[in-house]
């Protein structure tokens, strides 16, 4: 799979024709675009592994290529698919969007599909390396959100006021698919989804707060079966902290300065699961960068706090044996929820060789005080916290 | 000798009208719309936002020049307010989220300015100095 994904991406960077699509005729019915990236990386620590990259030169973490096409019945209503392929572990290859798009006025659109969730600012273009600045999207934020689809409808609509250019969107629907960890991958529900975000842009400044929802149900059967087990000894409150099902709520802040010669990019998010499994997540970045076209210098600094509920044990040991068997099975299984903590600060330079061609080079300081291993970042064994990721990268859009 | 002087002078101002109107137009730029309603002007914001795919009080549509053209650097650099880069990461961001389209683009000012002529509401960016035809609106200009 990861050798046909590589051979695909090689033999579209190989085929000049197609970068020549954006300037075809726009009035085709029927359009076909497309973006690819090459992330060469390699970490600089034996012990540890980061974005999945270890200490040895790979391509096949972050590559990818994704295919869209845009069906216009008229100048209401299209239909649109895109679909990807990874490289990455970590990432399911397929399609991503399916949707309809209703635009009754050039202020309002309505989306119906399959999408992507807009949690965050780049949460709907993760995979279009070319759509920002960075060669990895600060870590520390951008590993929070666990699903990234949905399945409903979303509507947008845009406003104009003074010099103010205000837009509102909200959307509903559901999630049923796997939710990828580093530790492993999770059958997971999500129902009763819903967000909406507000922006607006004044003169070079542009702000975002949002606010989303969902219901989650995490397949997790050791951890059912033992709930089950914990509720028949009457030990509600510890089988309620291993209940995986619950409610998680995602609250972003972002505010973004830029002009000709600088930028300034920041998001702030607090992720909260209600249920014991799910952790709370605290996470920012800020970035700046200097503009000396076709060059884009760019320095980055993002945290992430991964806390999770720790109650205390209520059963108790030294009754039974079988009591002390449960005490100690459920300590063991919270042990599994382990706090996660780190900092990623990186420089990079973006040049923008050709109009739709971006070559990235990126350094990537990641310090963690608590390794979890279930983000980014995994101890390997003997990982005394720091680690450097190097990386080389091509981002084109045709 | 005064004919010659007077054809000399004649050229002198043919020259400086030329060279003056040339370097004029490769430092500014105007934004022409083909409207009815001639009494429309945009400010600065409006006519950002109509090339950047927001919405606008008036029904306008944008049309552009391609990225390498010097009327749409002088453009990117007075009006936008940013690099060639950001502009177009910004709109493949907008085309991948299926959010916004880029703006139609042709070769060079000349198939621009015939577009604008036969399509009413369309609106594109040309070097300031340039000629207008009449059913042609101007509805901003860089001050």
């Amino acid at each position: 799979m990861k050798t046909a994904n590589i051979f695909a991406l090689l033999i579209s960077l190989l085929l000049p024709g197609v970068a020549h699509y954006a300037e075809a005729e726009e009035e085709d019915k029927l359009k076909f675009s497309g973006f690819t990236r090459v992330v060469l990386g390699y970490l600089d620590d034996k012990n540890a592994e980061y974005v999945g990259y270890d200490n040895s030169i790979s391509f096949d973490q972050q590559s990818l290529l994704g295919l869209q096409a845009d069906y216009t019945f008229n100048d209401q209503l299209s239909l649109t698919g895109q679909v990807i392929g990874h490289t990455g572990e970590q990432r399911s290859s397929g399609l991503e969007w399916l949707y309809l798009t209703y635009t009754p006025s050039k202020a309002l659109r309505i989306k119906l599909g399959k999408q992507r969730i807009p949690f965050f600012n780049y949460s709907d273009s993760l995979d279009v390396g070319f759509a920002y600045p960075w060669l990895t999207l600060p870590q520390q934020f951008y590993d929070t959100a666990f699903f990234s689809t949905f399945e409903g409808v979303l509507a947008n609509y845009e406003y104009v006021f003074d010099n103010w250019v205000m837009n509102f969107e909200g959307y509903w629907g559901r999630y049923d698919d796997k939710i990828y960890l580093a530790s492993g991958e999770i059958d997971t529900q999500v129902t009763g989804l819903y967000g909406f975000n507000t922006s607006a842009a004044y003169n070079n400044w542009t702000f975002r707060a949002a606010y989303n929802e969902g219901n989650a149900n995490l397949t997790l059967p050791g951890a059912a079966q033992f709930v089950e087990v914990l509720n028949q000894f009457g030990f509600s409150q510890s089988a309620e902290t291993l209940n995986p099902d619950g409610l998680i709520r995602f609250y972003q802040l972002s505010a973004n300065y830029e002009n000709l010669n600088y930028f300034v990019r920041s998001e702030v998010a607090k992720m909260v699961g209600e249920s014991g499994p799910v952790p709370d997540i605290d996470s920012f970045y800020i970035s700046a960068g200097y503009n000396f076209y076709p060059y884009t210098l760019y320095i980055s600094y993002g945290e992430r706090d991964v806390y999770y509920d720790h109650p205390a044990n209520e059963i108790p040991y030294g009754i039974s044996p079988d009591l002390d068997v449960l005490a100690a099975t459920y300590e063991s299984v919270l042990a599994g929820f382990p706090d996660d903590k780190s900092q990623g600060t990186k420089i990079g330079l973006r040049w923008d060789w050709r109009y739709n061609l971006a070559l990235k080079g990126e350094v990537t300081y990641v310090h963690a005080d608590k390794v979890s291993n279930d983000f980014a970042l995994k101890d390997l064994g003997n990982f005394d916290g720091s680690a450097v990721l190097y990386q080389l990268g091509i981002e084109w859009v045709f | 000798m005064g004919i010659l002087v007077k054809k000399y002078l004649a050229c002198l101002v043919l020259w400086y009208f030329v060279f003056s109107t040339a370097a004029h137009a490769a430092q500014s730029v105007m934004v022409v719309a083909n409207t009815g309603d001639q009494s429309i002007q945009l400010n600065r914001q409006q006519v950002r936002s109509l090339f950047m795919g927001g919405v606008i009080p008036y029904q306008l549509k944008a049309v552009a020049l391609p990225p390498e053209n010097h009327t749409r650097v002088l453009f990117n650099t007075k009006i936008i307010g940013l690099t060639e880069s950001r502009i177009q990461s910004y709109w493949a961001q907008m085309r991948f989220t299926g959010r916004k389209r880029a703006p139609r683009e042709f070769e060079n000012e000349t198939s621009l300015l015939q577009f604008l002529l036969r399509n009413v509401g369309a609106t594109g960016y040309l070097p300031a100095g340039m000629d207008v035809p009449e059913q042609l609106t101007v509805i901003y200009t860089i001050p």
